[in-house]
């Protein structure tokens, strides 16, 4: 079923930003309609989140490369998605407008937890049983699931026939083959799809529980394990890109210079999860950029990776895109850590604000976590920044962390009073804003801190409390995140198979959007734990190190035993440092270059 | 400078006028035309657009003014390198900004879809209140310039900028009083006091 926009226009007259509903964007390929396959990227979040986002850019491509159709399709605010359920057209694609039901394979892109419901929301738009067991023996697409979240996808393994876990642009579109090769979703190509690096099937594996409701066991044949590409400056890159209709959270060209962080910061799950570091040689980097801006007409580069200060030929690349790119264009690091800082690097960009994310207040704690960040570090990096004009700074901390105590958080002030003089020490024009972001620490599947007990709203409140009192301090603004919205996505982030139930059950009760706090409906997600018979606290305790933790079946490459290492020395406030100051042996020494001593592929 | 007519059909209809704005400047960056910037901190481009269209509603008479010392086939350098929907129909050199959002006086649209009634019967009333988009009571009638049928469709003059009405409004009251449903607003022509460059 074609989608037409003239029979919808009446509601594109009547909802918000209707450019969001209507393709057509400026350099988005229109994919072959007779394709041996046909892929859906779907993005569980409103349209200008998703155009933003790099990485189901580079899955679609994966896919067109091969002569496949890729498609996108993004979660409809509520008002669009009410409109279109009340006039019985399902969800569609924007470039071939088709129904989503029509596709061979719809691919859920799962950015953070909170999502989680809205993949419900848009199945059901799109007509499609949200259950694998009630679509089972008929004719609906393969419901798959990446990114991030995937490494424990159990709280959705019952809504989805597919994750894929890891780096999809290695094996998402050998699926596709084995499809096309198999016919269709037979049990021949789920088995097949099985044994493939980054392919985990959920209905082959089956969870045993013990009597007092821990996991005692996985059954399966199979032992899903992460895909990663060895060789990322030959991987599939997307060198044009679709420009959106409406302004994107972030509108801009996005290069992506390194995979992976050799920091490994203990609270960090994408300092694990994306091991190995890879990058990207200057040469390529630099023509990808340039065919980015040509293609597209922005007028910002972004250089993303997990920390782009440890890029070891950053100086040279900067050199390079100066030279290369069209005058004017200004160049974006949005992952500078404070040692790698230099205001050489922070000259580009519009001299408004900086941010630096000590991530704790006290040296101790900041050695507990890895962060490998002193005080002077931090102070001399805003002096630098104060110096070339900026007059404004955000630093990013945590509370609720391992072994945290109130002189940890007190610290935080004096990171601010430091500040404060160091921009005091000369005259300025402006006065100097600080605002001060504090996040409630969530510990993260295949991390050090996995087995640690989420703090509970009582101490979360006293610690915010206690900020707010010492922080309150003329120029300085704080923030903090609600605590509500940090449990549960520490429940979902830690959960099990178990939780599908009550993610449906909030679904039902009218729950999607959870990430933004004007949609999340704290009562329905209350009273959805309370129907299930789910106690959430039990995923936010203390895990035992010997218990079996519901992702321990997912190969990530990382071993428990390296996690527990790290652990023991948090514990010891010992600090780990860089994989370039050593290899630690965190299990993926075979496939890491920095290992072998190889920390630049130029 | 360089002064041009533009569309607004094809899915950019639903195109904010922000969103608009972005969209004709990364036009002109793609298609390599340089334009002269503001001064001051925020520097931005200098390029001057006819007052906001309507979201959902079609046009293929918009015009801006771009700040430009380029010279050669605009047409086709801009249409090659636009988004599908907004396309250049003609354009000129001119010595100064045309100042469209404040010089366009009145714009005639078409409809289609909203049942035959007596046009000299509704031009002959003293006054049409309504009650507009933002909730305000307004006189529609010194804002209605002309109306009239042209094959089947009705097509009418409106006030833009200082006496401005909504075609949307004013077809919404045509379709309450009349019947029928107005299926398409096209804006087909925009009007100047000193005249357009075409």
């Amino acid at each position: 079923m074609k989608i037409e926009l003239n029979d919808i226009k009446h509601i594109l007259a009547r909802v918000e930003k209707p450019a969001r509903y209507t393709g057509g964007e400026y350099g988005a390929v229109q994919p072959p309609a007779d394709a041996p396959f046909c892929f859906c990227m779907a993005f569980p979040d409103l349209y200008e989140v998703g155009t933003s986002n790099l990485g189901i850019k580079i899955v679609a491509e994966s896919f067109l490369r091969r002569g496949y159709a890729a498609d996108y399709c993004y979660a409809p605010a509520p008002d669009f998605g009410e409109e279109i359920k009340k006039a019985g057209v399902p969800l569609y694609s924007l470039a071939l407008k088709k129904s989503l039901a029509e596709f061979d394979m719809i691919g859920f892109s799962l950015q953070f937890e909170l999502c989680y419901t809205n993949i419900l929301y848009m199945l059901d738009l799109a007509g499609i049983p949200r259950r694998r067991a009630d679509r089972a023996g008929k004719n609906y697409p393969v419901i798959a699931v990446g990114g991030p979240c995937a490494v424990n996808p159990e709280p959705v393994a019952d809504f989805v026939d597919i994750v894929f876990i890891g780096d999809g642009e290695s094996v998402d579109a050998d699926v596709a083959a084995l499809y096309v090769e198999c016919g269709g979703a037979t049990r021949e190509f789920y088995r097949r799809a099985a044994a493939l690096e980054g392919v985990y099937v959920p209905a082959l594996t089956e969870v045993k529980y013990a009597k007092d409701g821990r996991i005692c066991g996985f059954e399966s044949e199979f032992s899903p394990r992460r895909a990663i590409v060895r060789d990322l400056d030959g991987a599939v890159f997307p060198t044009s890109q679709p420009v959106p209709n409406c302004e994107s959270v972030f509108d801009r060209s996005i290069i992506e210079v390194m995979r992976g962080c050799y920091r490994g910061c203990r609270f960090c799950q994408a300092g694990f999860i994306y091991r190995p570091v890879r990058q990207r040689g200057v040469e390529t980097l630099t023509r990808q950029a340039c065919s980015l801006i040509a293609s597209t007409g922005y007028e910002e580069v972004s250089l993303n990776s997990l920390s782009t200060g440890d890029y070891p030929n950053l100086r040279k690349l900067l050199k390079s895109l100066k030279a290369n790119l069209p005058q004017g264009v200004t160049l974006a690091l949005p992952s500078l850590r404070v040692d790698s800082f230099d205001s050489e690097f922070a000259q580009d960009a519009r001299k408004v604000s900086l941010t630096f994310a000590p991530e704790a207040g006290s040296q101790r704690l900041r050695d507990v976590i890895n962060k490998d960040v002193t005080e002077d570090e931090i102070v001399s990096a805003a002096q630098s920044a104060f110096d070339i004009g900026y007059s404004a700074v955000k630093l990013y901390f945590m509370l609720g962390l391992p072994t945290e105590t109130d002189d940890d958080l007190r610290a935080i002030r004096r990171i601010v009073d430091l500040i404060k003089s160091a921009y005091g020490r000369k005259p300025r024009q402006k006065s100097l804003r600080v605002s001060v972001s504090v996040s409630t620490f969530i510990p993260k599947p295949f991390t050090p801190f996995q087995w640690e007990r989420q703090a509970s709203e009582g101490e979360v409140e006293a610690k915010q409390k206690l900020l707010r009192d010492c922080l309150y301090v003329k120029g300085v603004t704080l923030s903090w995140s609600d605590y509500f919205t940090s449990r549960l996505e520490g429940v979902l982030a830690r959960g099990d198979r178990r939780l599908s139930r009550v993610i449906e059950r909030a679904y039902e009760l009218g729950c999607k959007f959870d990430g933004w706090n004007k949609y999340l409906n704290r009562e329905a997600w209350t009273k959805a734990f309370e129907d299930c018979g789910i106690d959430p606290d039990i995923y936010t305790r203390e895990r035992a190190e010997d218990e079996l933790l519901p992702w321990d079946f997912i190969n990530c490459g990382i071993t428990k035993d390296f996690l527990k290492r790290e652990r023991a020395r948090a514990y010891q406030g010992r600090v780990t440092g860089s994989c370039k100051a050593g290899c630690s042996a965190c299990g993926l020494q075979k496939v890491c270059p920095a290992a072998r001593g190889q920390y630049s592929i130029e | 400078m360089i002064a041009f007519r533009y569309t607004k059909t094809d899915g950019a209809e639903y195109i904010s006028h922000l969103d608009l704005l972005r969209h004709i400047y990364r036009t002109l960056r793609r298609a390599g035309i340089p334009l002269k910037y503001s001064e001051g901190f925020h520097k931005h481009p200098r390029i001057y657009l006819n007052n906001p269209l309507g979201t959902g509603m079609r046009s293929v008479a918009e015009y801006a003014t771009i700040d430009t010392d380029w010279r050669g086939d605009f047409l086709s350098a801009f249409n090659s390198r636009s988004p599908a929907g907004i396309k250049c129909l003609a354009w000129a050199y001119v010595a100064d900004n045309q100042n469209y959002a404040a010089g366009i006086v009145s714009c005639t649209y078409r409809s289609e879809g909203i049942n035959d009634f007596d046009i000299s019967s509704l031009m002959a009333a003293e006054s049409l209140p309504v009650v507009d988009t933002r909730g305000r009571e307004i006189d529609m009638r010194p804002r209605i310039y002309a109306v009239e049928r042209v094959e089947g469709a009705l097509e009418f003059t409106l006030g833009c900028g200082e006496n401005n009405l909504r075609p949307d409004v004013l077809c919404a009251y045509l379709a309450k009083r009349y019947g029928g449903e107005c299926r398409d607003i096209l804006k087909i022509a925009s009007h100047m006091a000193e005249g357009l460059f075409e």
